[in-house]
């Protein structure tokens, strides 16, 4: 019972929303609007539930004093601070809650960020090398589409930019389009298979 | 160790060393390099341009995060001021919890720059009557689709917590027939939802502005007409900003046209440093051969 009314309300849902997609008729489409509704407020729950989850893993990692436990205490303590700055002192752009988003949060996220490009050109140093056709290809795009898109690749070549962007909009596009039509029939294979019962791992636990 | 050796083997501090003092230094020494446009962002460029002044809306999905910001705030910033001059309304929205900080930040700086300028009152920008930003809500899909039926739905109080009946500019947007363009600067794959459901369900415009390294997964929409426009990363960014003050819209070019300064030496330092290293490679390898 506790797999079959989910797989049932699972395929009920699944194919009434394929249908409705198709019947623009009012009771179609006011019915389409309240299961996105509910659909918004479900996911508003999921966070409420990724909240507990969060609270839970780091209290416990506190209290067993688990590895970097001390960070588990900057995690929470920073979580209620924002909160309560952001319940009681409002989230308006002069707001406490901004100017430490803007002053702390983003200036931490930008630089972790940006050490890649340390890690990145070291690797490129290292890595990128013409040791076959493939290999000699690619390190030819990338050095046309990299010199070709720079403002001054037009000044070693006026026909530089253009052959970049040719490099973009063909070789580029063939290849994107056949990844992208690859991962959409996937994705209704596997959409049709979870609708009708024959992909369950979405349930949890073993058959 | 012969000299071939040498240059496969250069100390990781001098490479980083050289990093550092190639994106700082044109930060210090300015200097300005001509912007050649690319087509996706002239067609984004002609598309906000071609909207008749007070008419339909532009919806602006701002969902970057602080991480990819030096490419993805100037767009926005860009943006704002090419709609705010040519009198367009804008309404704002995130669908990425870290987006409102910077959203927010975005859209006030250019409120408060635009009313410096202003001499009369058709010349400033007004919350709620030319600008609004309704903040962020979760279950991404179902807000885009239900959107395409009521915005007010969606969002029945803006990010201030006002009703957004109270707001004029809100009381002639329904829903998405009454969007001009919708344009999502994104650090993640967000626009293919814009795609998927505003796009091909309720046929709005879409435009994109993305990282640089998202960008080459989204020219086949370009192609397609499915994305009218995009400015792909600091360059894109960049161009926009040359667009905007070629056509006279401002006197200020942004910060992504500094910002190209510092990337393109450093992009020069790491084709430099692979010629160095595939060099080295091709005489060891012949060493050995020999």
């Amino acid at each position: 019972m506790k797999r079959t009314i989910p797989l049932a309300i699972c395929l009920i849902m699944g194919v009434v929303m394929m249908i409705q997609f198709f019947i623009p008729h009012p009771i179609s489409l006011e019915f389409n609007s309240t299961i996105l509704n509910w659909i918004i407020v479900l996911f508003a729950f999921a966070l409420v539930l990724a909240i507990g989850n969060l609270i839970r893993h780091h209290s416990i990692k506190i209290r067993k004093r688990k590895h970097d436990w001390p960070y588990s205490i900057v995690t929470l303590t920073s979580m209620a601070a924002m909160a309560i700055i952001g319940l009681f002192w409002g989230i308006e752009a002069d707001s406490l809650f901004q100017r430490i988003y803007l002053n702390i949060f983003a200036p931490l996220s930008a630089t972790m960020f940006a050490l890649l490009a340390y890690y990145m050109a070291s690797a490129a140093y290292r890595a990128f090398r013409a040791r076959s056709l493939e290999a000699t290809l690619l390190l030819a795009a990338a050095f046309i589409v990299m010199v070709g898109f720079m403002p001054f690749g037009q000044y070693i070549s006026p026909r530089l930019p253009a052959f970049a962007e040719w490099i973009m909009r063909y070789p580029n596009m063939a290849a994107q389009r056949g990844i992208i039509i690859g991962v959409a029939f996937g994705a209704i294979a596997t959409a049709l298979k979870i609708i009708l019962g024959i992909e369950r791992s979405w349930l949890g636990g073993k058959e | 160790m012969k000299w071939y050796d040498r240059i496969t083997q250069i100390d990781r501090r001098i490479i980083y060393l050289l990093l550092t003092l190639f994106i700082i230094l044109p930060l210090f020494i300015p200097f300005k390099i001509p912007q050649n446009v690319m087509p996706q962002t002239q067609q984004l460029f002609d598309f906000v341009d071609s909207i008749p002044p007070g008419d339909e809306v532009v919806l602006l999905a701002l969902d970057y995060t602080p991480q990819t910001a030096p490419e993805c705030h100037p767009m926005a910033i860009a943006l704002l001021k090419h709609c705010f001059a040519r009198k367009v309304p804008v309404i704002g929205v995130s669908f990425d919890p870290q987006g409102p900080g910077l959203a927010v930040e975005a859209i006030t700086s250019v409120i408060r720059e635009v009313n410096e300028n202003a001499r009369t009152r058709e010349d400033s920008v007004i919350y709620g009557t030319d600008c609004v930003y309704l903040g962020w809500k979760s279950g991404r899909v179902a807000a885009l689709l239900q959107m395409g039926e009521s915005v007010p739905q969606v969002f029945p109080v803006d990010y201030y917590g006002t009703p957004i009946d109270s707001l004029p500019l809100m009381l002639r947007v329904g829903n998405y027939k009454d969007v001009a363009i919708a344009i999502n600067i994104a650090s993640a794959a967000y626009p293919d939802d814009w795609i998927r459901y505003p796009q091909s369900r309720y046929g709005v415009k879409v435009g994109a502005g993305l990282t640089a390294v998202m960008a080459p997964k989204y020219y086949p929409f370009v192609q397609t007409g499915q994305l009218s426009g995009m400015m792909s990363g600091m360059k894109g960014a960049a161009e926009y900003e040359h667009l905007i003050v070629k056509h006279g819209y401002t006197d200020d070019s942004g910060t992504a046209e500094t910002g190209m300064n510092s990337q393109s030496m450093i992009h020069i330092l790491i084709i430099v440093f692979i010629v160095l290293g595939n060099i080295g490679y091709f005489f060891s390898r012949r060493g050995v051969k020999q």
